[in-house]
């Protein structure tokens, strides 16, 4: 298992450098020019040259790469080698360390978004697999074919219009507020896991978790009703699968009541779902971006838009390498979790 | 005996469940069906039936949509008595029609969704056949390639393509193809592997057939369904996604009439309660995604 672990992170190290070797190159092979964007198209042409090599572009590709890495380096920068994602163009922060920064805003994002969406869709997608002409196993049918598939950048801004402004304007004095993780007049808590509101509960700091919570309230429900629709459809799929199978019949037969059966239906129809969940959480870790641009959560999604916007290179091969490398880490994850879950498998 | 009574109930109550779920495929069938349809003709028409060019303004900013009570009055009085027509859908801050633009926009979207669906439809089979036929080293690399496409974020990976090579309807048609092709890769590849295994491959071979009249005539066509049940969604993802693109900055320039740009353009003034900017192109994303997996979602069944 530990063996099994250990190939698997070292396989997804090298999938997500072999992914941010490729965007390397495409970033570079596309037409768009970094250097014009950042000095400007009216620039002399011996400022372009000096800012050209400044950002270390006038070198061939190939060097550029082995600089990145790490192998040379030939403007005195570390490169991958040596723990170093380059320095962002436009901030001349580490990337690494400005990744590190808007990763876990992400994360919490989506990790509460799961867990909800899971707390819904587990007792749904039963009922309606046990049940299958009752009203919500059809109404739990169109959901997922509907929710599956819609405009989640739409939908987040309808709920800030519905909750925020409609709502405060029928004279709600709570209304869950759009914008930002916190009110201003509100310090953030000191950094443990960077999970806001898990960081401001650990030091007791109720006030700012309650905050915390309520400003993620908006971007979570999103999320939730986007990704709801498929964990509903999958777990209706397979609980119907394991309710149809023989040795949920002997159950039955045996004289078992319909909660016993259920659990034990449970356990064997879980781990297919699971490996949805991590495919969820590996797409949701790109794939939130807009979510996170309405609501201003200033996440990992938002600084990669933000480096694309500005053909920032360093800051899009690091967002890339990471967001690349959290998703695999999330697979084997699942898979590690289905062993633990379903006895048939071993690693 | 009483087991067999026991699956007697159970076999009528399924029957049942599938007479019941045969209705349910149909009439999603036909909604999804009517859904496509108005897009596609929109698509061809849209541009040419607006009351107002989409791309330019009128007098009116920000005007609110007319109560929709007045709206048979106003009809008529467009249709019969030659009164100038309303601004159905409201106008946006620019002083843009919202309803000319809305219907214009099926022509940009569409044409984006179903050239880049056909791209990576036609390319994901044809290196699918390609792969699930002759296995050799090339062709196993060729799926690696696949899966390392596969596991890339798919929306990141789209913004810089598109933003990298000039944000034009043509890049991003190309981008998305390239995107959604290892899908069908994948789909074609997994039936055209159960196939060889059937016994009319090895009766084509021994007629004498060459391999790629084996491949294209008789492999191909067994093998096809999957794929094309698998392009109805990805339209729908593709229109999506090139929303998605516009809605962060990252899509297609404006003033064109697009769906998500118009949503994009509207949300910052939803804050302030003029929410017809973005409203009504959301529907129209919401409706057509949904036609379209309507439709996926009954053909899949059929072909079951």
């Amino acid at each position: 298992m530990l063996r099994f672990i250990g190939l698997r992170i070292i396989a997804a190290i090298a999938q997500a450098i072999g992914i941010t070797i490729l965007v390397f190159f495409l970033m570079r092979w596309l037409p768009a020019d970094p250097v014009a964007q950042m000095v400007g198209t009216n620039a002399s042409a011996e400022a372009m040259a000096q800012a050209r090599t400044q950002l270390g572009l006038d070198v061939p590709v190939f060097r550029q790469l082995s600089d990145f890495l790490g192998f040379t380096s030939h403007l005195g920068a570390p490169g991958l080698l040596q723990g170093s994602l380059g320095r962002s163009w436009i901030t001349s922060k580490p990337v690494l360390e400005e990744v590190l920064e808007f990763l876990p805003v992400t994360l919490e994002l989506i990790t509460y978004s799961m867990f909800v969406a899971f707390a819904l869709a587990i007792p749904i997608g039963m009922i309606s697999a046990t049940n299958p002409n009752g009203v919500v196993a059809r109404a739990s049918f169109v959901w997922g074919l509907f929710a599956g598939s819609q405009p989640e950048f739409w939908w987040g801004l309808m709920f800030a219009f519905v909750f925020f402004f409609v709502l405060q304007q029928a004279g709600l004095p709570h209304a869950p507020p759009p914008l930002g993780r916190l009110s201003p007049m509100l310090d953030a808590p000191a950094h443990i896991t960077g999970f806001i509101v898990l960081d401001a509960l650990m030091q007791g700091q109720f006030k700012i978790a309650g905050d915390a919570a309520m400003h993620l309230m908006l971007p979570v429900g999103t999320l939730v009703f986007v990704i709801s629709g498929p964990i509903v459809k999958m777990v209706r799929q397979n609980m119907g699968r394991v309710l149809a199978s023989d040795y949920m019949l002997y159950a039955q037969l045996a004289g078992l009541t319909r909660w016993q059966v259920g659990r034990y239906a449970l356990r064997g129809g879980l781990g297919p779902s699971l490996t949805l969940v991590g495919f969820i959480y590996g797409f949701l870790i790109g794939g939130a971006v807009p979510v996170e641009v309405i609501y201003s959560l200033n996440g990992l999604g938002e600084y990669s838009v933000r480096a694309v916007l500005q053909l920032d290179f360093p800051a899009i091969q690091g967002a890339v390498l990471v967001i690349a490398f959290v998703s695999l880490i999330a697979y084997l994850i699942v898979d590690c979790i289905h062993a633990l879950v379903d006895p048939r498998i071993t690693l | 005996m009483s087991v067999s009574a026991a699956t007697g109930t159970r076999v009528s109550g399924r029957q049942r469940q599938r007479l019941v779920g045969r209705l349910m495929a149909d009439g999603l069938a036909r909604f999804g069906a009517a859904i496509v349809a108005t897009t596609l003709i929109l698509a061809i028409i849209g541009p040419w039936i607006v009351p107002y060019d989409p791309q330019s303004t009128t007098a009116a900013f920000s005007e609110p949509p007319p109560p929709i009570l007045d709206w048979p009055k106003l009809l008529i009085a467009t249709l019969f008595q030659g009164a100038p027509a309303p601004h159905w859908f409201g106008t946006d801050n620019a002083g843009l029609d919202v309803f000319s633009r809305v219907i214009a926009a099926p022509r940009t979207d569409l044409f984006i969704a179903l050239a880049a669906g056909s791209i990576s439809a036609i390319l994901g089979t044809a290196i699918g056949l390609l792969t699930g036929f002759s296995r050799n080293v090339f062709t196993e690399m060729v799926m690696r390639v696949s899966d390392l496409l596969q596991s890339f974020p798919v929306f990141i990976t789209a913004m810089i393509l598109v933003s990298l090579s000039g944000r034009s309807a043509q890049n991003i048609i190309i981008t998305l193809g390239l995107v959604y092709t290892p899908v069908f890769i994948r789909l074609t590849r997994a039936e055209v592997v159960v196939q060889m295994t059937r016994g009319y491959v090895e009766a084509a071979r021994a007629l004498g057939n060459s391999s790629w009249r084996v491949a294209v005539f008789h492999v191909l066509p067994n093998s096809i369904v999957p794929a094309l049940i698998q392009l109805s969604t990805t339209v729908g993802f593709c229109i999506l996604l090139t929303a998605g693109l516009s809605f962060v900055g990252a899509g297609i320039r404006p003033p064109a009439p697009e769906w998500g740009l118009m949503i994009a353009q509207g949300g910052p003034q939803m804050i302030t309660g003029a929410w017809w900017m973005s409203v009504f192109p959301g529907f129209a994303i919401s409706l057509t995604i949904l036609g379209y997996a309507a439709l996926g979602h009954a053909l899949e069944q059929a072909y079951d």
